[in-house]
């Protein structure tokens, strides 16, 4: 009963013309940016954050999950047809998919992604809406010990997966840290590391620390390679896949959108996790193994559902618990506290429609999803023929504007120019700027939770080791940092890091 | 100069300067963490790990073993550091100039100049980019966008 008045909510929520129009803008600038090569989710959501202030939190949240779950299916487009990957999370698509394109098959390669990340994402719609109500009455026992270890969890596995060093991600986790501690403690009112700038007394915005590490970074890094890209321009037809190709698919589909969704929740993984080990996955249980990397359907139909249901599935932990499980959660939550909801157990309570709406939002955002991505799935690919030196100078214009309005001020453009040169030096000295974003909009959370932890218990820290939550996340963290040092382990996290590198 | 090696004393540098920032702050005690508490064990952990890389860096494996100019062979790194200044350029003219006149110059001496675009393509691209922008910001946002010498 309490599934469909919920339902009812939501639906009376997303279906509002406001939120209709922005899930559109959502899902449609999430495809966009999922075609083009050069922009993810992370730095298009960090340039519409401003965009975001001057509208209902709801409204806001709807259109950047939309840029994220829509940016799941438009990677695939650019993965199948040029053969590079539009999106992190498409990375592994590329291997059958432009074999496909290649074999004169884009058509049913574009049809099952999409079919398939429709079907996934309706599944994870479906075990959020199951899944989130138990877990928030588990989240509402979870005291500040729990937090602040379910965080640090977070952190190590999102380090762990690393693409590159674990002893680099590790210090970005750190830097990120202090890079949120800048500002007025807020215990306290005494003023941290703000070098006399009274603008820095609110601490570093989220907007010009993700636009510059995301938005900017890129750019000039990608400038300085002169790529042109080369679409397969077979004719597209049969987009709908035959029964043959069904039948290949459907078994793939949906165990990779079981195991996408759950892969998903994870602290740390997320839609790129997904779609790596469900491919694999699906290669092991393959009749014919052999097909996978010479075109098979299932290789792209197993990770193209994985990454979508994944993408729902990360929105658990942070509706439920309020701790975003990946970067770009971590950029919604920014979104949420900009309009000081502080998301958590008591959201569903305190924020029903906002909740309901949210993920009643994603059904209308599948479907405008499939449409977009099928009939016109045309003018996706004479986007790809735009050349970067036309969109580039664009993209800079629009992080400089929103920059910019956020608070008036040039500072924020000081700031953003700056993370931007950092975030371009640190991709060339192999830093990743993901942990750092993730552990900046985990600070403050951290830091509350440290403190209140250690007031509870008179200052003994073996709070965080007598509670059998917070033991067991601090367990696992331990057990994965050590492993990543054990030899055999780090080789093999080696050899997975080249082949996903020749993949790409 | 190894660059694993140079860039483990940046941070290894960043985490001592928090680390002094952070004990100045004040580290309370645990019963009572103080301002500089959190800051202070990040300065640490930076420093740990700083320390693990530059160590890292003299082990063997084909990843760590790449000299400062390796990073910047090969690619057109002019372009870029055009760009950076440019950028500069934009925000330090953006509140005497105005929104539409540095903006406008941006997209001409990116398109035109650096990459060679056309006038017409330049042009057309330059004045839709700043009317929609324009549109979005100012007329359905209703952000404040510098005016400057043009005075609208």
């Amino acid at each position: 009963m309490d599934f469909f008045a919920n339902m009812i909510t939501g639906f009376s929520v997303a279906l509002e013309p406001m939120n209709l129009v922005f899930c559109f803008i959502g899902v449609f600038i999430g495809t966009l940016i999922g075609v083009l090569p050069g922009i993810g989710p992370v730095g298009t959501m960090a340039i519409l954050l401003p965009v975001t202030y001057g509208i209902p939190p709801t409204t806001a949240i709807i259109m950047l999950s939309g840029i994220y779950y829509g940016a799941q299916y438009g990677g695939s487009t650019t993965s199948i047809l040029v053969g590079i990957p539009g999106e992190a999370a498409s990375v592994i698509t590329t291997i059958d998919g432009y074999q496909m394109a290649l074999q004169g098959r884009a058509g049913p390669a574009l049809g099952i992604a999409a079919f398939g990340s429709f079907i996934a994402g309706t599944i994870g719609i479906i075990g959020m809406q199951l899944l989130a109500p138990p877990l928030v009455s588990v989240a509402l026992r979870f005291g500040p010990p729990e937090y602040f270890s379910l965080m640090i969890l977070g952190l190590v596995i999102l380090t762990y997966l690393a693409q590159k060093s674990m002893a680099k991600a590790l210090m970005m986790a750190g830097v990120g840290i202090l890079l949120g501690t800048v500002g007025l403690d807020t215990m306290t009112g005494t003023p941290r590391f703000t070098a006399g700038v009274p603008e820095l007394l609110d601490g570093v915005g989220i907007a010009p620390l993700a636009m510059g590490l995301f938005g900017i970074s890129e750019i000039l890094l990608n400038v300085e390679r002169k790529f042109k890209l080369e679409i397969v321009t077979t004719e597209l037809k049969h987009l709908f896949p035959s029964a043959k190709d069904w039948g290949e698919s459907i078994g793939p589909i949906l165990r990779s959108s079981v195991v996408g969704f759950f892969l998903g929740i994870l602290p740390g993984g997320g839609a790129v996790l997904a779609s790596f080990v469900t491919y694999g996955m699906e290669k092991r249980l393959s009749k014919t193994p052999e097909q996978f990397g010479k075109g098979a359907i299932a290789g792209v139909a197993a990770p193209e559902s994985a990454n979508n249901a994944a993408a729902q599935g990360a929105f658990i932990p942070l509706l439920t618990l309020g701790i975003p499980a990946n970067v770009v959660m971590g950029m919604l939550l920014g979104a949420l506290m900009i309009h000081n909801i502080v998301p958590g157990p008591m959201m569903i309570k305190n924020h029903p429609d906002l909740f309901w709406g949210v993920i009643a939002s994603m059904y209308v955002g599948n479907v405008m999803l499939l449409i977009l991505n099928l009939p016109l799935i045309g003018l996706w690919v004479k986007l790809l023929q735009v050349p970067y030196s036309i969109l580039f100078p664009m993209i800079l214009f629009i992080c400089l504007l929103g920059g910019y309005v956020i608070n008036n001020s040039t500072t924020d453009l000081y700031l953003m120019l700056l993370f931007g040169v950092v975030g371009y030096l640190m991709r060339k000295f192999d830093y990743e700027p993901a942990p750092l974003i993730l552990a900046y909009v985990l600070s403050s959370l951290l830091e509350n939770a440290l403190r209140q932890s250690l007031i509870l218990s008179g200052g003994s820290l073996q709070i965080f080791v007598t509670r059998p939550i917070s033991v067991g996340c601090l367990v696992l963290s331990l057990i994965l940092l050590v492993s990543s040092i054990l030899p055999w382990i780090r080789d093999r996290r080696r050899m997975l890091v080249d082949q996903a590198e020749e993949a790409t | 100069m190894n660059s694993d090696r140079l860039g483990s004393m940046f941070w290894f540098a960043l985490g001592a300067i928090s680390i002094y920032g952070s004990v100045r702050l004040g580290l309370g005690t645990t019963g009572e963490p103080g301002s500089g508490f959190l800051p202070f064990t990040a300065g640490v952990f930076i420093c740990l790990m700083a320390l693990l890389v530059f160590l890292q860096s003299f082990g063997s494996g084909r990843r760590l073993q790449r000299g400062l100019a390796t990073l910047w062979e090969g690619v057109y790194w002019r372009r870029s550091l055009a760009i950076g200044v440019l950028t500069l350029a934009y925000i330090l003219t953006l509140e005497t100039l105005g929104f539409f006149l540095t903006g406008f110059l941006l997209l001409v001496i990116i398109m035109r100049g650096l990459e060679r675009l056309d006038w017409k393509k330049t042009l057309i691209i330059s004045i839709v980019t700043l009317t929609v922008s324009y549109v979005v910001f100012k007329i359905f946002l209703k952000a404040t966008l510098p005016v400057g010498v043009l005075g609208f």
